[in-house]
């Protein structure tokens, strides 16, 4: 999908921002001070391709997805779906908007409406749009069963009836009822066991494939990002400490944070212990983040410049940015960087992945 | 789940869903206790609808002769002051405060669901809202019945107001808490990522979510409610005689508690029986709708 990255981005986010005010009092509300969950990120996405999104819990990457969608209001910057721009869209065109950008959730229990019909979940976008009537959205329906793998009379039953992967096709199936472009999946896989992440991995890539969508996969199990990403940009405490693309990433991480992430999957074999990146203590509050470097207070390389000021995004190769004042400088642990695909878990699992995908056939 | 159970399984393929209404009324029969309640209240509703076809005599006729009769096979819960059957007033009785605690039930109930999931939903109306209720339920019910009384005329419009407003409040504490829960499910945002507009978000998303804990919360209160109300009716604030109601009944014939004690306790008797009725199925629906206790 190298190709594609060359057309006109399907979004471009710039200078995206959000603040959430912490208010106080009971008549007059004051503002006592603002969480900055998401600070100054910009991406763009070309058609068919899969940006993730990875980061710690808490790095407002499932912010910045709802950013994208406007489920929340942005406090700055601008989003641009198809070269329109959709942060000031007023509330009847952005409804409108919506059948174009959809969303997957993590959790599939809680995503489906337990008092509607499976049948009614997937006619629901169409109906909202008034596109089709009844029977036509009855048929798209069952269609899209059968496209993500399960049979067209389950249509009738609840979703309460449905297993969690099953659960997590038919959230797959709605996003795609009233064919969008752009679909961000916030961690579509994290609440499924491994065997299930696998199909829905590969059910997503096989969509992809078959309708040019394109992906923003927000994530934080970086086995899943490396198989299914095209591109992959790294948040800390609101900002983009990196983005490149995925072999660049996991094979010449340049900033301290990317590094440490990967090094921090697990490796059982203890001659590597040795080599091993360990980040000291908690991510800081985003109420009160660290002055200059976010990352400073936890960087292994951290120098007085870091904590007085801030690193730009800056280009070290051609789509390949980094936010970090000495990368240059900074060893690069290519021995890390493999000793992560050398880990057995890791490799078991891309393994359970491709196996999946061989027994699976497309569709 | 394993990776076969994505092929074959499913949760459970009888019960179709929060609808399964046939279910819960098994359910609901088979706890004995409930079953009994149930039996009872609709026979308490039964003869209170059809009170003009069961009661045996007028319970607005007086006859002088027969005043203070204990019972007996013609007068079977005997005659009153008046000399007016209790039999056919309690029945008549029967359907005033049914009547009463029903209409404070569901008046209320509408008011205080409508009003507990626009807060919930509306998030900037919520401290409003919710000090409005602080307010109407720092107000005793007994208290607003006598201001409605003094205003209006006493009378059973003052006590049906006086229901309402103790209903509110609470059923709009218990309607926001769980209308708060369901905000928090990711479906309610998938609605709105596909579009689905605010009215259709709180109807087909949000209150359908949170009936059932309504709905049972309601037939918990309704026992309390006929309680205030025949508390209202006794107190002289509510039906003025010579309308039968169960606790006006109750206060008139306090005054011959010890000549005829009967007067007094066969109406306080028949609250008993309707209010326990209502509680023990209230309990019961509780019980069977509270997804936790479900097996």
């Amino acid at each position: 999908m190298s190709d594609a990255a060359n057309s006109a981005p399907v979004l471009q986010v710039d200078g995206l921002v959000k603040h959430f005010a912490v208010t106080r009092g009971l008549i007059r509300r004051k503002t006592i001070g603002l969480v900055r969950a998401v600070e100054d990120v910009s991406f763009e996405i070309a058609r068919g391709e899969t940006l993730a999104l990875v980061g710690e819990s808490g790095c407002g990457k499932s912010t910045t997805g709802r950013l994208i969608l406007r489920l929340m209001d942005p406090t700055a910057g601008s989003v641009r779906f198809k070269g329109k721009e959709i942060a000031d869209l007023d509330k009847d065109a952005l409804r409108r908007m919506r059948r174009h950008m959809q969303i997957i959730f993590q959790d599939p229990y809680a995503s489906l409406n337990p008092r509607m019909t499976v049948g009614e979940i997937l006619a629901e976008p169409l109906r909202v749009h008034e596109i089709g009537d009844d029977a036509s959205r009855a048929a798209r329906g069952r269609e899209l069963l059968e496209i993500v793998g399960l049979l067209p009379e389950h249509a009738r039953r609840y979703p309460h009836q449905f297993s969690g992967g099953q659960r997590q096709r038919i959230g797959i199936a709605r996003a795609l009822a009233a064919n969008p472009d752009l679909i961000v999946c916030d961690e579509p896989v994290s609440a499924l066991d491994v065997s299930i992440q696998a199909q829905i991995v590969n059910l997503l890539q096989n969509l992809q494939q078959r309708f040019g969508l394109s992906y923003l996969f927000i994530a934080h199990d970086l086995a899943v990002v490396k198989h299914i990403s095209d591109r992959v940009a790294v948040m800390y405490l609101g900002k983009l400490v990196e983005i490149a693309d995925k072999k660049t990433l996991y094979d010449r991480p340049l900033h301290p944070y990317t590094q440490a992430l990967l090094a921090a999957i697990p490796k059982p074999d203890p001659a590597l212990r040795t080599k091993r990146v360990m980040l000291q203590g908690d991510v800081p509050s985003p109420f009160r983040p660290p002055t200059g470097c976010r990352f400073h207070t936890r960087c292994p390389h951290a120098q007085a410049r870091c904590s007085a000021e801030e690193p730009l995004l800056r280009e070290a190769a051609p789509g390949h940015r980094v936010a970090c004042h000495f990368f240059e400088t900074i060893p690069a642990p290519t021995i890390l960087a493999r000793a992560g695909l050398a880990n057995g878990k890791f490799a078991a699992r891309l393994a359970a992945f491709e196996a999946a995908k061989t027994a699976r056939a497309p569709g | 789940m394993s990776a076969e159970a994505l092929d074959t399984g499913f949760a459970r393929e009888s019960e179709s869903g929060v609808f399964a209404r046939a279910g819960v009324l098994r359910r609901l029969a088979r706890d004995r206790v409930a079953a009994l309640a149930g039996l009872v209240l609709s026979a308490i509703v039964f003869a209170a609808l059809f009170a003009p076809w069961i009661a045996p005599y007028d319970p607005y006729f007086t006859d002088l002769t027969k005043v203070m009769q204990s019972p007996d096979a013609r007068h079977w819960f005997g005659t009153d002051n008046t000399g007016r059957d209790i039999f056919s007033r309690v029945l008549y009785g029967t359907r005033n405060t049914l009547m009463l605690g029903l209409v404070g039930v569901i008046v209320g109930g509408f008011i205080g669901g409508l009003l507990g999931i626009l807060a919930a939903y509306y998030r900037r109306l919520d401290g409003w809202i919710m000090r409005l209720v602080d307010v109407m339920l720092a107000f005793p019910a007994i208290l607003i019945g006598l201001a409605v009384a003094a205003i209006f005329g006493a009378g059973l419009t003052a006590v049906v107001i006086a229901l309402v407003v103790a209903t509110v409040p609470d059923v709009a504490r218990v309607a926001r808490g769980a209308a708060i829960g369901v905000m928090g499910q990711e479906f309610m945002e998938a609605g709105r990522a596909v579009g689905v507009s605010d009215t259709e978000l709180i109807w087909r998303y949000l209150t359908l979510n949170c009936i059932s804990t309504i709905f049972v919360f309601l037939t918990l209160r309704f026992g309390q409610i006929i309680l205030i109300g025949a508390a209202l009716g006794f107190l002289g604030m509510g039906a003025q005689p010579p309308t039968a109601e169960l606790g006006m009944m109750a206060a008139q014939g306090r005054d011959f508690l010890f000549m005829a004690p009967h007067i007094a306790t066969i109406p306080s008797c028949a609250i008993f029986v309707i209010v326990l009725a209502a509680n023990l199925l209230g309990d019961a629906f509780r019980d069977v709708l509270d997804p936790r206790l479900q097996t």
